[in-house]
Formats: structure tokens, sequence, C-alpha cells
């Protein structure tokens, strides 16, 4: 796999640190991958002033771990588990939503859609899915951080990740799956009258924004409830009260009132800079959030 | 220099006030946190921690005032935290419990698996550490707690009972392991078993009503007991009775 060694000269060279830093970083990224360098240079490094303490710091430390294994030096993991370690960082990242119950709920919503046109013959299919999918992420939101989502949440807010970084990786990770799934789902429903299918995504995205600006003052859950609350309100509340017409054409109208043209897009999109906006303001509150 | 400095720290926790112009440092060394319940024992290691928000006063941790964002989050990275309540996600390993929390602490990929199985060794969990965490005893989840709390070696480490749970001779186990782990950390360690206190730490501070009432060595507050003649089964028992009528006689009237 390597094409080159180091030469004697140079690992002496890297043992009593006259190496230029360039030549040791290239010589030390060479070590990573070429076992046979790197043991040459341990047993050169052994030799030296710094190699008496690094052989104390090691029978300090397996004195003090009697029972730890022995396997710190061999050979790294194989190329396949490395590749698995990685899906599991990538799922640990998603949080504890993208692994739950989260990603059923949402296929449910996309395969209830599609059943009530093609199966049920409801014609105000598209009109609702649009109608609930701007909720589904901010529901994910939801299921993915604080102390009543994350199990962890007490012992995570005490590292590094804590804070803002990881409830925005999680919420990508939940927009990631709702938002694909949800357009493409809504582009198989008949139009009936109702917005395109990708009509949803700003209001989508601002929702889930406001959601984490306002989770900042009063944390996450009261925060998804109140703004997918809000937007359930808003959409299906008029339809329903008003005794008029048939109610598939009203929903459809009132879905339109609220996603359709230039004009209502555009405000979405204010509306979803305006909260990303106030949620940088906000970072520091992430630190502190959702404490007893 | 100290670890911890903590001057003037004021903790509210719901109405109360939980911590009440309190004043300690923290060295190397295990480090017992005695107190009645409702002490402020949780708020004080809450907010070394990090996670709960002082009222007032000043915390530095390695030096850093953690009130600032560019600080804690350093500060974060030598932090092991053991919570008196913690859950876990169902479908994880013991291996892969104590590697996420490992990756939420930033630990480099490359010496987080010889890391993971080191601090599972040390609780003495290396037999079950592919067992789900959720088939785990009660005693063997707050190992697992512990395990997550060292496993990138923190330079404090702080403990909220960790031997609840733990049966006598996991006791004496997890006593040794801190007082290894003493030699080199800042350990504080909240308990409400005076035993953990005589046989594992090097400092106690008694903790009453939010303020502190006894700072000494094990030693010292035993010999308090002895020469008071308070109620108690060991001498440690009747120290800590003696220490806390101490503190108590002169402030009942003020309350």
């Amino acid at each position: 796999m390597t094409r080159w060694h180091a030469s004697d000269d140079l690992v002496t060279r890297y043992t009593d640190g006259s190496l230029p830093e360039p030549d040791a970083w290239s010589l030390e990224k060479h070590l990573e991958s070429c076992g046979s360098c790197a043991a040459r240079v341990s047993r050169a490094v052994r030799a030296t002033a710094a190699g008496a303490v690094v052989a104390d710091v090691r029978t300090a430390v397996l004195g003090a771990a009697p029972a730890a294994p022995a396997r710190a030096a061999a050979p790294t993991a194989s190329p396949a588990l490395t590749s698995k370690a990685r899906l599991a960082r990538l799922l640990w990242a998603a949080g504890p939503a993208v692994r739950g119950a989260w990603p059923p709920a949402v296929l449910l919503v996309a395969v209830g859609a599609i059943a009530l046109a093609y199966g049920g013959g409801f014609a105000g299919a598209r009109p609702l899915l649009l109608a609930i999918a701007p909720v589904v992420p901010v529901a994910g939101v939801a299921l993915s951080y604080g102390a009543h989502a994350d199990p962890l949440h007490e012992i995570a807010a005490a590292t590094p990740s804590g804070g803002l970084r990881l409830v925005l990786t999680r919420t990508t990770a939940v927009l990631a799956v709702s938002l694909p799934l949800l357009t493409l789902t809504g582009l198989l429903l008949p139009a009936s009258g109702a917005p395109g299918a990708a009509a949803w995504l700003l209001p989508g995205l601002a929702l889930t924004l406001a959601s984490l600006a306002l989770a900042s003052y009063v944390g996450c859950r009261i925060a998804t409830a109140v703004i997918g609350g809000g937007w359930l309100c808003a959409v299906l509340a008029p339809p329903l009260a008003d005794p008029g017409a048939n109610l598939t054409a009203r929903l459809a109208a009132q879905v339109s009132r609220c996603l359709d043209g230039a004009s209502a897009q555009g405000g979405w999109a204010v509306a979803a800079g305006l909260c990303a906006a106030l949620l940088v303001v906000r970072r520091p509150a992430y630190d502190r959030l959702e404490q007893r | 220099m100290s670890t911890i400095r903590v001057t003037g720290l004021r903790v509210r926790h719901r109405r109360t006030l939980a911590l009440d112009g309190v004043d300690l440092a923290f060295g190397p060394g295990v480090h017992g946190l005695l107190g009645p319940n409702g002490a402020g024992k949780t708020s004080l290691i809450r907010v070394l921690a990090t996670v709960a928000e002082p009222d007032g006063g000043r915390v530095e941790i390695l030096g850093e005032d953690v009130a600032d964002r560019g600080p804690r989050g350093r500060v974060r990275r030598h932090l092991g935290y053991l919570p008196q309540e913690f859950g876990y996600y169902p479908g994880f390993t013991v291996r892969e419990f104590v590697a996420y929390v490992a990756w939420l602490k930033e630990m480099p990929a490359a010496g987080t698996d010889a890391a993971v199985e080191r601090a599972v060794a040390r609780v003495g969990l290396a037999d079950r550490i592919d067992a789900k965490v959720r088939t785990l005893s009660g005693g063997m989840v707050r190992r697992v707690g512990i395990a997550q709390a060292i496993v990138n070696d923190p330079r404090v480490l702080l403990l909220d009972e960790p031997t609840a749970g733990l049966d006598p001779e996991q006791r004496v186990e997890f006593r040794e392991l801190l007082r290894e782990l003493g030699a080199t950390t800042a350990v504080i360690v909240s308990t409400h078993l005076v035993e953990d206190v005589a046989s594992a730490c090097t400092e106690v501070t008694l903790l009453e009503r939010g303020r502190v009432a006894y700072r000494g060595t094990p030693a010292a507050l035993a010999a308090l007991g002895a020469s008071t003649g308070a109620r108690g089964d060991s001498p440690l028992e009747r120290g800590y009775t003696a220490a806390l009528g101490a503190h108590r006689a002169p402030g009942e009237v003020t309350r």
C-alpha cells in the first residue's frame, strides 16, 4: 500500500527533534499506515529520554488497570469494522428521533396519504398532506432534544457537543428524512386544486427554525407544541369552522392561501431567515436549555 | 493551584435557595460531599458540570471561568459527569453507550475504541461490554454510568450518588477505583453513605441548607465526633452529626 519507507537518517532526526515540523508531520502521517516504519521509529524513540518517560507511564497505567485488555498495542480494526463504526456515528449524530419511532410515523403519513388518494378515492389527499407536512419536522425536533425526549440529555448537556450544535445536527437529520419523503409523496398525489408538492418546504423549514428559536426561551417541548399546534389551527380551523361548500375544496383553498403564490412563499422565506437570525442570537441559551 | 474554585456561589432550585454564598476550592484527590437530603449537593455538582446556571458567584474550573461560552466548551472536554439519574437508548450495548458519550465528548476517533474498553474494564464490566444496557441490573447500569464519566480520562470527575444501587462488594471495588482516580484527578463524590467517605475520600465537605457546614479530612471529622460525644454508629457518623449540630445551633433562629 505504501510506496516509501523512512530512512534511518529521517528516523534519527525525528527522534532527536531536529526534523523540521512539516517533515515530521509527513512522517507521522506515514506511520499511521506503515507498521514496519512505526515499529522502527518507536524502537528509536524508546532509546531516548522520552522513551524512559513513556515506559514509566506505561508501567503506571498498566499497573493501575490490571483488568484492561492488552489490545491497545494491536493493529487497528479492520476496514469492515471502520465503515460499520462510521455508520454508527452517523446514527448517533442523527439523534434519538431518527433512531426511534419518528421515521415510522413519517412513513405512515406518506403511506396514509397515498392510500387515501388511491385506495379511498379521497380527492383532498394532497391539500391534507400539505397541511400536515410542515408539522412533521417540528415533531421530529420535539423528539430529538431536551430532557423529555433524550434519555441521555443530562449527560450530553455536560459535553462539548451539547447545546445548539447537537440540536442543529439532529434537526438536519430530521429534515433530511422528512423533506424528500413527503415532497415525493406529494408529487404522487392528484393535485385537486392544491399548490405544488414542494410548496410546503419553505413553511416546513420556517416552522422548524421558529420552533428552535422559541425553544431557547421555553424549551423544546412547549415550543414545538405551540408552533406545530399554531400551524395546524391556522390551516385546519377555518375550513372546519365554515359550514359552506364541501370540506375538500375549502381545505384546498385554505392551504393555497397559506402556501401558494410568490408573496406567501416570500413571506415564509423571510420568516425562516428571521428565525435563523434569532436562533444565532439565542445560541448561548442552548447551553443551559431544559434544566430542572 | 486548585482545579476548581467556587466563590460566592448562589443557586436557586425551584423557589428555594439551594446554595447560598458557597466558597470552595478543590484540587486533585477524592472529595466527599456529604449532607442531608436537600442540602445542595446535587445543585453544586450540576453547576460544576456546567449544566445548571448559577444565580450568583463565580465558578472557575481548570483556571477558566465557565460563565463564558468559549472556556465552558474547553472545560467540558475535561469533565466526567455521572448524574444522579440518567437514561440510555434502549438498543445500545455497553460499548455503544460509552463510545457514544466519548463521541459527544469529542474524543479523537482513533483512540476511542481502546479508551472505551479500558473504561468499561475499570468498572469491572469487561465481560458484559457487548450486552445491551437494558439487560443489566441497576448496579451494573450505574457502573456503565461511571464508565462513561471516566472514558475521556477527565481532569474533573463529578459523581452524584455513584454508590447508590451497588452491593457491598461492588462498593469496595468502586472505592478502590476512586482512590486510583484521585491520584491525578479532582474527584467530587456526593454520597449519603458515610462509609464511602471514610475509606475513599481525602477530604470531606459537609453541606447543610446550601451552606458549607464543615470541611476537613475524614480523620478530623471522626475526631470531632469523639470529642463531642454525638450520636452515631461509627466515629465518622458521630463526627457527621456533631458537625451538623454545631452548624445548626447558631443558625437555628435566623433559619
